[in-house]
Formats: C-alpha cells, structure tokens, sequence
C-alpha cells in the first residue's frame, strides 16, 4: 500500500481529496501546515479552527494526522518576501511562494523523509509523468498559482481534484456528511483569513500619506494613506470623488505620489512587451525552440498566445511579446507559460515582471 | 445527543427560563428610573439578589452581581489593593496573593495582576496545605482556592483552610501586624452538590456562576464579606453600591435566583444520584481494551466529575470521533481549538504528556440518566478500541 501525506487545510477541496485517496486504496496521513498564527487587531488568525477542522476530518476517516510547524520558514520565506517587495512598489503573489517554498519543498522534504511515497494537496490542477497539467475545472484552475513547484515534487504529487468541476466537490463532501462542506472559503489574504490585504500590511509597513495626482495633468486629485496599497490598473479606493473612474497608472515611491489617470488607453496600462525576470521552466527542454507559449497574466486570465525571448546569455531575464496590448500586470505579479498548443495544457513555467 | 460536558455549560432550566422572560418583555424598565414599573423591576432584581445571597446564608447587600466567575474573581482581588487617597484613586499599595496552581485561568490571569505566588497541589488536586504555610508570609493578603477544580472536580476543604488562616491571622496580631488575610473561593463549579455558605466555609469573598447551573450565562456574583474593601473594576452610574457599575441584569439576576431555587435542598439526592451514574460509565470504562486512569481524589470528587486518561491516545480523537455519534466530552489535552496549551492542571498533578493528551473531562448533570450514560460509556469504549486499533495498524 502506498502512502500518501496529504495537506489538509479543513477545508472542502482537501477534505474531498481525503476520501478520494481513502477510496483509491492509499493509506492516507493528514497533515495540517501551521504557517501562520498571530493574530492582529480586530481580526482573529483562523489557524487553530482551521486544524480543528482538518483533525476532525481526518480522524473520522480513521486517517493518521500530523502537524507539520513551518511557521518560522514561512514567515521568513513567504511574509518577508512579500512586504519586501510591497515595500519596493511592486505587487506580490503570497500564494506562489507559499506553494513553492512551503507546500511543495518543506512539506513535500518531510512528507519524503517520513515515508511518504506521494504528497498530494486539495488543488485544482493535474500531475502526469513530471508535468503540470491545467485542471478540468478551467474556472477554478490553480496552476497559475504553482507554476514554479519542481518536477521533483511534480512527479511525486498527487491532485485528486484534478478532473473534477467545483460543483462536484461540494456534492461529494455533502453526501460525505462533512460538516465543513459549506465551510465559507476565504476571501483575504490566505494565512490571515478574512482580512485585506490592506489591513494586514498597516500592521507591518510604516505608511505616509501621500498625494494622489493625474497624470496628465499633474494636478492634486486627493491624498492616499499609503502608496504601498496601490496597485497598477487599479481603480477602486482613490477618494478623488465624480465622473469617470481613475485608475492607477503609475507610482513614484521615491516622492510618495500616486499618479492616475481616467484614460483607459493611457500607455502605462497597456503592454505588448513584458520584461520578465526570475524566469523558472520545470524543464527548459520543455520550451518550444520558436518561444512560441501560452500565457495567463493573471489568475483566471484567459491564455494569449504570445513569443517568449531570453534577453539576456544567462537565462536570468526576458520577455514575452503579445500580439495585440493587453492590460499591463503590475511589476511583481507572475506571467505563467503553458504549452504552446491550442488547449496549452501543460504549465511550463513562467517569470515576474519586471 | 448525550451531553458529557456540564462543568463547561449547562441547559437553562425550564423554571429559570420562566422566570426570565418578563424581565426582556413586559417587565423591561431601567431599575434606577424613577416610575412605579421601574421600582417594581429594583424590587424583583433586590429580592432576586437576596435569594441568591440566602442560598449561600448571606444577605442580598453582601452580592455584587457580575457578567459572570471572571468578573467576580478579577473584582474579589481588587481586595488587596490600598488606596490611600481616596480622591485621587491612585493604589498606593498592592497585597500578595496567594492561589492555587490548579485554578481556573480567570483566576490565574487575574492574579498575575498583583504580586502572587502558587500553591502546591497534590496528585489528586488536593491542596498542598505544609506549601500553603510556606508561602503564608506577612505580605500575603489573600489567598484564593476554588472550592471544586474546574477539571478534576477536586474538592478542597476550605473549612481546614480557613482554620488555618485564622491562626495566622491571630499570630499577626500578637506580633502587631495589622495586614489584612481574606480567604476567596471560586465556586462555579459544585453550586448544586455542594455546601455553599459562606460562614461555614469561612471564606470573605466567593464567586458564583450562574451559567454551570442551569441559569443563564453571563450572570455571576461576588460575594463580598464585611469589611472586604474593593474597587470597582467598572464606573459609571453607581450600581450595585459603587461597585459595579451598568444597568443590573435584572432577567439575568432573577433566572439566576430561580436555578439555585430549583436545586437547593437537593444537594444530597443530586449527589447520590450522580454518584450511581458515574459508577456505571466507570463499568463500561473498564471494559475498553486498555482501560482509563481515573484521575483526581477518589473520596473528595465533585459527584457528577470522571475525569479520566487513555494514556498514548490522542483525546482530541476521542472527541471528533464521539461527536460523530453526538456525545459531546470536554478535553484537558492539547485541545487544537484551544490553541495547542496542554491543561496546567494535568501537568500540575504530575501527568505524563501521554496522560495528558489522553485525557477527557466527563461531567455528568441534569442532561444525563442511567440509560444515556451507559449507552455513552459504549460509544467511549469504541472510540477508544477503534483509535488503538489504527495506532497499532
């Protein structure tokens, strides 16, 4: 029998993927990551009712159950890297570094080292010989979100969820009788549950309020609390009041000015060309000798074809050319590549812009 | 549903209830208002105070009523602060307290507030009297002991304690020391079982709790012997002789009045009653494969506690896998929706962390009758069969 160390999260989607391994003839080890602890001012850390849920789960399928302490390794891989660059101006992604530098490296190394043939997590996305495969489920596919997980850990993954639709999970936990079923998902930030982003950052990152200014214009709209919140194409929470929506289209930490604009076609929120760098393929040889991809620039964005070029000898940088402007992702999110058919099913990898 | 957990939560009874309603309906009024119906509402929340003070022999003027046991011991150690300047309410000058190691964390927590130190207990939670005269130095002003541990059910003699510090304080006397020594007791748990008053006990100040006796929960009281000197916690209008300040939880106060009402003089049929159920789980106990330690004192035992160990078991298991079936048991392990803090009372008596982790508060109450609990020590004995058996797959 082959055993399967499985991250629970007391959540619907990793409980389903409990007793689909259960079923399938694995011996099962649940295992809860306590990444995250502390709570902040108004906004309790759902930790320890997110592992009761998951023991819960796991104790009534008879499943062993562990708790893996990654808390120290998480804040300083995950939390520091992500006010690190908030810090710099740039938009992080939490969620892709917490999957590569925890899920699938610190749980992935001691679920090996305690016997695990396989680890497997409740995520929406496919694992066949090496590759990383998009889910059935293409509204709820997550492989955006693991594109720089190694093949190591690929091979040796299993994602039970991988050919189902979201509906299905929650019919199945529900004729399951698992009491978190209807469990609410979070919204927030994922190791701080239901709290913004915003929130979350006023508790770490000293804030100066700032002018807000259009860009056309240089004009004074308003003020911000903090240019660090702002995010380039966003549109919400400038309090400039009237008209038009404004959006974000450029930030000037240097002089603490947020400029904006109510031009859509405004050239800063527009890109053909996107300068990438911290590029990771699984597999290089998995690149199409004509740099020929399919990129998501965003979660849930759809796939674009688009040519991607090394710009410099060590294969450090590049970039990814589009064949028509599309809606620039701010510096520090990551464009993920997948194979170059028309489906692109497979994730080969991807980079951040620069 | 077989309810296990009575020393955390109890049912409102039926009477309390009753008794309760008018005060949220009709009978709504602001006691301090100056109206007929508003004094009609001061009378009923006087008379209901007075019949909570009667149940422990004392009068409706020596309670504070409280939001509940925590308020009433974070207000009872207000005792041994001094203030000198009245008007400018500066304490000038704090006593130590002394309290049990085993207590409750509304008294620990609260203690910490104030010079203290920790008493010793024994292996069954028995006070360790020879470490009490120990720590018994002349800085020391109260000393506080709950009358029934709230996990083991571990019933302290407060009649001998208070004996003793009666000696004490006739020593301070002929040596000239005029510090004050007051004996508090947490109360919360035992209301029913218990001899409760106060000069018997020979305690200064005792907290009540109405929620672990089938009253309503957020309604406690202080009892506040004669010249016990506190300071209010909470200001504003004037309440409960200064001392508790906001609007007098009238319904809270009288449903409090009407559960004691229902269990006073029925402490030694309760007792007898409970005595019988426990020794029924304890025989279905002893039939699972590795049978439990029993833990606490074997004779001074709150009559409805079994608090008990499957040493090497997860008990947080224990309890999903009961839940499953709805029995509901509280735990003293490293509960996960506790935030991982193994209980302070087990290692206290000097369990294992194997006992530890393997332990279950069972506390029996109105909820339970011959069938259910047999029928519970079953499904206690299959949870904890099937559990070893997928440990030792």
């Amino acid at each position: 029998m082959k055993t399967v160390f499985l991250g629970m999260s007391g959540g619907v989607d990793s409980s389903v993927s409990a007793i689909l391994l259960k079923e399938q003839g694995y011996k099962v080890v649940g295992v809860y990551m306590k990444n995250w602890s502390k709570d902040l001012p108004g906004m309790q850390c759902p930790w320890a009712e997110d592992l009761a849920d998951a023991k819960r789960v796991a104790t009534n399928l008879d499943l062993d159950f562990l708790v893996f302490d990654f808390e120290e390794q998480y804040k300083a891989k995950v939390v520091d890297y992500m006010l690190a660059e908030f810090k710099a101006g740039r938009t992080p992604n939490p969620d892709i570094m917490c999957n590569q530098e925890i899920k699938f490296k610190l749980f992935f190394d001691e679920a090996r080292k305690r016997g695990a043939d396989f680890i497997a997590t409740g995520h929406y996305a496919g694992a066949n010989n090496g590759q990383l495969q998009l889910a059935a489920d293409a509204n709820k596919d997550q492989t955006y979100f693991l594109y720089r997980i190694s093949r190591e850990a690929v091979k040796k993954t299993l994602f039970p969820l991988a050919n189902f639709q979201k509906p299905e999970v929650k019919a199945f936990a529900k004729a399951h009788g698992l009491a978190n079923a209807y469990k609410k998902e979070s919204m927030g930030v994922c190791f701080v549950g239901d709290v913004g982003m915003k929130d979350f950052l006023r508790e770490y990152i000293d804030l100066q309020p700032g002018e807000i200014r259009e860009l056309e214009t240089d004009k004074v709209l308003g003020a911000h609390d903090g240019a660090v919140f702002y995010t380039l194409g966003q549109r919400h929470g400038l309090y400039v009041g009237g008209g038009l929506p404004y959006y974000v289209v450029k930030k000037d930490l240097a002089k603490n000015i947020v400029y904006v604009s109510k031009n859509l076609n405004a050239s800063e929120l527009w890109s053909e060309e996107l300068a990438l760098e911290n590029i990771f393929f699984r597999d290089l040889s998995d690149l199409p000798a004509t740099g020929q991809v399919m990129v998501r620039v965003r979660h849930r964005a759809p796939l674009v074809p688009a040519r991607f070029v090394w710009t410099n000898e060590q294969k450090l940088t590049g970039k990814i050319v589009l064949s028509a402007p599309l809606k620039r992702p701010a510096s520090g999110q990551s464009i993920v590549f997948y194979s170059g058919n028309q489906s692109g099913d497979i994730c080969l990898g991807g980079g951040v812009v620069a | 549903m077989i309810y296990l957990d009575h020393a955390a939560a109890t049912p409102v009874s039926e009477r309390a209830l009753k008794a309760m309603l008018p005060f949220l309906e009709t009978e709504f009024f602001n006691p301090s208002a100056a109206y007929l119906p508003a004094k009609r509402v001061r009378e009923a929340f006087q008379t209901a105070k007075s019949e909570i003070a009667n149940f422990i022999g004392a009068k409706g003027n020596d309670l504070v009523i409280t939001s509940g046991a925590t308020e009433a011991n974070a207000l009872a150690f207000t005792s041994v602060i001094h203030i000198i300047k009245a008007r400018e309410q500066v304490p000038q000058k704090m006593g130590k307290i002394l309290v049990l190691e085993t207590e409750h964390s509304s008294v620990l927590e609260n203690a910490k507030r104030y010079p203290h130190e920790l008493i010793k207990v024994d292996p069954t939670g028995l006070i360790d009297l020879a470490d009490l005269k120990r720590k018994l130095t002349d800085d020391v002003e109260l000393v506080s002991v709950s009358l029934a541990n709230n996990e083991l059910g571990t019933i302290q003699s407060l009649a001998e304690i208070s004996t003793l510090l009666r000696l004490e304080k006739q020593r301070r006397l002929a040596q000239g020391i005029t510090t004050q020594l007051l004996l508090h007791s947490d109360a919360s748990q035992g209301l029913a079982l218990l001899d409760l008053n106060v000069a018997r006990l020979g305690v200064d100040l005792l907290t009540l709790n109405a929620a672990k006796v089938s009253g309503p929960k957020g309604v406690g009281a202080l009892y506040v012997g004669h010249g016990v000197r506190l300071q209010p916690l909470i200001s504003g209008g004037g309440q409960e002789l200064g001392l508790r300040a906001g609007t007098e939880n009238v319904a809270g106060t009288v449903g409090f009045a009407a559960a004691l009402s229902a269990v006073k003089g029925h402490s030694a049929a309760a007792r007898k009653k409970y005595n019988g159920l426990v020794e029924i789980l304890k025989s279905e106990l002893i039939q699972a494969p590795a049978p439990p330690l029993f833990l606490g004192h074997p004779k001074h035992q709150l009559a409805n506690f079994l608090p008990v160990s499957f040493p090497g078991l997860d008990a947080e298991r224990l309890i999903y896998k009961l839940e499953a079936q709805e029995v509901y048991v509280s735990t003293g392990a490293a509960c996960a929706a506790s935030k991982g803090e193994p209980s302070h009372v087990l290692r206290a008596i000097g369990l294992s962390p194997a006992e530890i982790a393997g332990s279950l508060r069972i506390s029996l109450g109105v909820l339970n009758t011959e069938a259910n609990v047999r029928e519970a020590g079953r499904l206690i004995c299959a949870a904890v069969t099937a559990e070893q058996e997928r440990q030792n797959s």
